[in-house]
């Protein structure tokens, strides 16, 4: 079977849009360099490194959120750079859930009306997505909350209602940029345990993180520095 | 969720509502003048009759100052019933405004006293709601009878059968022998052609101590509407030679007919609707600059939202499709808004006798329109601006 992400040399050089005005020869700032990974579908990987190293901007390109400026990427066997952007959103929302380290949720929205909004895109019918929704956020611990704003919930609580969000779709992967960045220590452990139970029921996930003890909750760390694989090894776990 | 937006930055979504209503007000107001005074025009035609023409004393098209306005003489009226083709009917008319009309303890005041010659109703295309018309008879012996109008009838009876009482009019006794049905064709005010009592001429001119031998106006009713050009040539040529005019000299009096009306009136309905019209114009201008400045300043704002629906899957159209919804739900707002208000403001107008407002589907379904061509059209590009978003930077708040 192909593996759930396969990344082969990729490359990703920013270019400031200055450089380019002046007409000068642009001198790109290379942020990712031969970047090549195999990710096997079930796995949960963490991606560690310095701030600055490029974890976020590796992230962006495995979400298809951003191209890589060159090499190849091929996400559950279908080839992305042959892909136009519908097609993209396509597989975003159908293939991958998100989680971000500012949660990012709607602030006029309730939390089920949040949890339910990737489904928007999706073309299911209401009644099933609200469905789906209500147990998500019953399985994350919010049965209570459901009808309530962002603003009137914890940090540790808006983090779960984003996955109940991300995996609103059943996707096949989880991304996820330091999902525990903003929380504490004892709400971080809980959305964790969250992403070991995602992951049991068979959900690809890609983790990044600083954090060592979050990290070793993941099966494989890699380590990213200067744009480079410099490390990459199982945990144990 | 749906509308959740515009509710969450409301402050902004009324400017934009107040923006556009006050366009679609002014484009209500404008379709609904426009239609009024066509109605108007109608009415107009059908009360002065296609068939009739109305001679003037003076020539007020051309007045200098101090020309003489009293220039139409019972003989004019004579020579134009003996002696022009064509000629079915020729009533002098003598009025006195500014009358009281007394009903015991009660009284109403300033109204308008006309003298007839026989057959009002039928010389004026006026019928009678109630009783009998002025006769010849009454005509001939100075009789102190009446015919009282629909304002007249409603302030001294109410529901009342005023027919066979007795009102004064200037202190003088007159017996009420019939009514008009209520024309009401302009509102309230002095042009209120309700406001009238009828008498006979003969009676109006020796007990209201009016000149005796000039008329302001002659009207005159032909057999048929066809030939009316004609009719008009030859009542002129007939005039200027019973007033001894040489070539030289202008006419002193004027001829109106339903077609001269409605020539004036058309002129005035293109004004009014070129003055609205451009004030219409920059009003939705306005309101569409509005609602595409601030929905820029809200893609912006809300760049972290539009980033993540792209994030999870939304595609462009999709993002386009939802601040275009947005944008019309806010413009047809103001569109009812502003269809209420013109209609308002036209009603206002109407009782102050400036214009004739009518309400017609036309204006409905024009304000509805426009209002969402402006959510449309001005809503476009910050659709655009936000579908072309680049996530990540969206997500970052870089929008
Ligand atoms: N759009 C961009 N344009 C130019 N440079 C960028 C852009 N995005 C990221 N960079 C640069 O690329 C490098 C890697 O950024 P990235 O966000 O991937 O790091 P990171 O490993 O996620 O760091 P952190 O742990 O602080 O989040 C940084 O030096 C950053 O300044
Ligand atoms: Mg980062």
């Amino acid at each position: 079977m192909d593996p759930a992400i396969r990344l082969a040399d990729i490359s990703k050089t920013f270019f400031r849009d200055n450089d380019r005005k002046n007409g000068d020869e642009p001198e790109g700032i290379p942020v990712l360099k031969s970047v090549t990974l195999d990710i096997a579908r079930g796995e949960f990987v963490s991606l560690q490194g310095t701030s600055g190293s490029g974890k976020s901007t590796l992230l962006h390109i495995i979400g298809l959120l951003d191209r890589p400026t060159s090499g190849a990427y091929h996400l559950l066997g279908d080839d992305t750079a042959a892909l136009d952007d519908d097609h993209l959103s396509d597989l975003r929302n159908k293939n991958l859930g998100f989680v971000f380290q500012s949660f990012y949720l709607i602030p006029y929205a309730t939390a089920l009306e949040n949890v339910v909004l990737p489904g928007l895109y999706s073309r299911r019918p209401q009644a099933e997505l609200t469905a789906r929704a209500r147990t998500l956020l019953e399985q994350v611990g919010l049965a209570d909350r459901m009808h309530f704003k962002p603003a009137r919930l914890s940090g540790g609580q808006q983090q779960r209602v984003a996955m109940a969000r991300a995996m609103l779709n059943n996707p096949d992967i989880i991304l996820a940029d330091e999902p525990t960045g903003q929380l504490d220590s004892t709400t971080s452990g809980e959305i964790i345990k969250l992403f070991r139970q995602v992951h049991e029921s068979g959900t690809t996930i890609v983790l990044v993180t600083h954090d060592e003890h979050v990290a070793a909750q993941a099966q494989r760390i890699v380590r990213i520095h200067d744009g480079r694989v410099v490390e990459d090894k199982p945990t144990g776990a | 969720m749906g509308f959740g937006a515009l509710w969450a930055y409301r402050l902004r979504s009324f400017f934009v509502v107040l923006g556009v209503a006050f366009g679609i007000a002014s484009l209500t107001l404008i379709v609904t003048a426009v239609d009024g005074a066509n109605r108007k025009a109608v009415e107009m035609v059908e009360m002065f009759g296609p068939d009739a023409a109305l001679l003037f004393g003076g020539d007020f098209r051309k007045r200098a100052v101090g020309t003489r306005v009293l220039t139409l003489s019972m003989d004019d009226a004579r020579r134009i019933e003996n002696s022009l083709p064509g000629v079915k009917l020729v009533v002098p008319m003598r009025m006195k405004p500014g009358q009281t009309v007394k009903l015991g303890s009660r009284n109403y005041q300033d109204v308008q006293v006309v003298g007839a010659t026989g057959d009002y109703a039928g010389a004026w295309n006026w019928p009678l709601a109630e009783g009998r018309d002025i006769s010849d008879d009454d005509v001939a012996h100075g009789a102190k009878v009446a015919l009282l109008g629909g304002t007249v009838v409603r302030e001294l009876f109410g529901e009342d059968s005023p027919v066979g009482q007795v009102v004064f009019i200037a202190n003088i006794p007159f017996q009420v022998v019939g009514t008009l049905v209520t024309r009401g064709a302009s509102g309230g005010g002095h042009a209120d052609v309700d406001n009238r009592v009828i008498v006979p001429l003969s009676t109006l001119m020796q007990r209201f101590n009016l000149d005796r031998k000039y008329f302001r106006a002659i009207r005159v009713k032909f057999l048929d509407a066809e030939h009316m050009d004609a009719h008009v040539e030859n009542m002129r040529s007939l005039v200027r030679h019973q007033h001894h005019l040489t070539p030289e000299q202008d006419d002193d009096f004027t001829i109106l007919t339903a077609d001269e009306i409605l020539k004036f009136l058309s002129m005035f309905k293109g004004g009014l609707a070129l003055f609205l019209g451009i004030t219409a114009t920059i009003a939705i201008l306005v309101g569409g600059f509005v609602l595409a400045n601030l929905f820029s300043l809200s893609v912006s704002e809300r760049s972290e939202e539009i980033g993540l629906k792209k994030a999870l899957g939304a595609h462009r159209s999709a993002i386009m499709v939802q601040f275009l919804v947005e944008a019309c739900g806010l413009t047809l707002m103001g569109g009812v808004l502003g269809l209420f208000m013109g209609l308002g403001l036209g009603q206002f107008l109407s009782r102050l006798d400036i214009l004739t407002i009518q309400f017609s589907w036309k204006a409905f379904f024009l304000a509805l329109a426009g209002s969402q061509a402006v959510g449309l059209v001005f809503g476009l590009k910050p659709a655009k601006q936000a579908a072309d978003l680049d996530p990540i930077r969206a997500l970052r708040g870089e929008g």
